[in-house]
């Protein structure tokens, strides 16, 4: 495990992705606002690239037939099959036991690093 | 398998079981006449019924549900249903109680939604004064019927009637204009929660008839075979809409049975629509786990129609994959043509623990009844009675 600088801040603009090959792996590095995440492209139900899917509010109930959409929270959407994805945790909205492959990534000096 | 004799009863003990088996039947069809029942409607429609008899929608295709002559009337002849249901399958299946479900309620496709309203509350009246005539025979529990065109009328229903004490269940039928789970139903479920009773839809007999929909989703079948066989198609509906709605979120503490429907389409319903909920949750955010597990916490399901494969033991490979000892509660739908017997064998073979739950824990738990620890306790060992 170590880090490898993936790209410059500037190079992912906020609500942007980029996607790289570390060790020969391909990874999605997330700009949320300020904050970045990573996970491996790998959807755990079928394979899809999932790093290269919508992001989007996450839509919230507090009863039946109310409806919320809260922007505060962004939501990664598989391309292959619509699953849902907690970009914070890379955990699917429906069962929190299946998640993203998630890995660690930091700005130092306006570069962005990801832990592989 | 049982031996049985030539004129079908069953010859042997309890078979390789150490004791019978209890059983709640939870959908057997006493019936009730017309003229009768004229008596409990409100003028004008007393008359009505009497001179010209009751309003009926239909499907218009042949109808073979008429009781089997040879198994009797319930209310009319309290005595024909004794022999015929609790008294024959003796020694290895044990009566215990049978929900009495009534018959010809197809008041849920009548376009007027009164005079459906005040004909269930005349079956209601009437058979609960039937049991009277007849003295009450602790075994048989009611189900009250109410009709769903106006909501509120079957609210005020089930707010008069419940607290009966030999009521355990409000039925509906299933024929409808919309799926069961839309919110134009909630002062039902709001009534039957209150009250604590549970809520089960049976066949109102004229699905595609009057305001009901097609019974298929595919259109008019064009005989009762093919109503028949597509009848589930209904139920998967009414489930799927009862789920989606989120009326188990809306009212947590509701039960919902499903009688005469069949099962085996529900291993596939489960499978389908949790794996459609994963990619369409947002539709739906209220849906706050799988929803098949809402139906393990709030649904159960008459077993009848029993589907016959041609190796009985794949039923019991579906019953397993749906965790049917959870789910499923006997019924015979006596007296109608298409019964199933408690010594079947599609139920003889699964395994022990699972009929004992299908024979009656799941149907004691649903309608409040008291549990085989508790019957137990109150008579005795019971398997003194499989030997005596």
């Amino acid at each position: 495990m170590q880090p490898h600088k993936i790209a410059s801040v500037s190079d992912i603009p906020p609500g942007e992705r980029k996607i790289v090959v570390v060790d020969g792996k391909q990874i999605g590095v997330f700009r949320i606002d300020d904050e970045f995440y990573a996970f491996r492209n790998i959807c755990p139900h079928a394979f899809a690239p999932v790093c290269r899917g919508r992001l989007e509010g996450c839509v919230t109930s507090d009863g039946p037939h109310h409806i919320e959409y809260d922007k505060k929270t962004t939501i990664l959407m598989c391309p292959w099959h619509l699953w849902e994805f907690d970009i914070k945790t890379g955990r699917s909205l429906v069962d929190p036991k299946l998640r993203l492959k998630r890995y660690d990534v930091y700005v130092k000096d306006g570069e962005v690093f990801v832990i592989v | 398998m049982d031996g049985r004799g030539d004129d079908g009863t069953v010859t042997e003990g309890v078979g390789k079981y150490s004791k019978p088996f209890d059983i709640i039947d939870v959908d057997v069809h006493n019936s009730w006449n017309e003229k009768v029942l004229a008596k409990y409607l409100p003028e004008p429609w007393r008359t009505e019924t009497l001179e010209r008899g009751r309003r009926r929608v239909n499907t218009g295709l042949a109808h073979f549900y008429a009781a089997n002559p040879e198994i009797g009337s319930p209310t009319r002849n309290t005595e024909a249903l004794v022999e015929s249901l609790f008294d024959a399958y003796l020694p290895k299946y044990v009566y215990r109680y049978g929900i009495l479900t009534g018959s010809d309620y197809n008041f849920s496709a009548l376009p007027n939604p009164d005079y459906a309203a005040a004909l269930a509350r005349a079956y209601n009246d009437l058979t609960l004064e039937m049991d009277d005539w007849y003295g009450h025979d602790p075994r048989f529990k009611f189900a009250m019927w109410v009709t769903h065109q106006d909501p509120l009328l079957a609210a005020k229903e089930i707010d008069r009637l419940a607290g009966h004490p030999n009521i355990v269940v409000v039925m509906m039928p299933a024929a409808g204009r919309f799926p069961l789970g839309q919110r134009h139903y909630y002062p039902i479920y709001e009534a039957a929660e209150h009250h604590g009773l549970p809520v089960a839809i049976h066949p109102a007999g004229n699905e595609g008839g009057g305001i009901s929909n097609p019974p298929s989703s595919a259109g008019y079948p064009t005989t009762m075979l093919e109503w028949h066989t597509c009848l589930p198609q209904m139920y998967m509906g009414h489930l799927v809409s009862l789920l989606c709605e989120g009326v188990f979120e809306r009212f947590p503490k509701l039960k919902f049975g499903m009688i005469e429907g069949g099962v085996s389409w529900l291993i596939h319903l489960m499978w389908r629509i949790d794996r459609e909920y994963k990619a369409l949750r947002r539709e739906t955010p209220w849906i706050k786990r799988r929803p098949s597990e809402y139906i393990f916490e709030h649904v159960r399901f008459g077993t009848q129609p029993l589907d016959e494969p041609n190796n009985p033991k794949h039923l019991a490979e579906i019953y397993e994959m749906m965790g049917a000892d959870r789910l499923l509660m006997y019924s015979s739908d006596l007296p109608h043509y298409d019964f199933d017997p408690p010594n079947s064998k599609f139920l003889q073979v699964l395994p022990e623990e699972m009929q004992r739950r299908i024979f009656y824990d799941n149907a004691a738990e649903f309608y409040g009844l008291p549990s085989r620890g508790e019957l137990n306790a109150s008579e005795g060992d019971v398997s003194s009675r499989a030997t005596s």
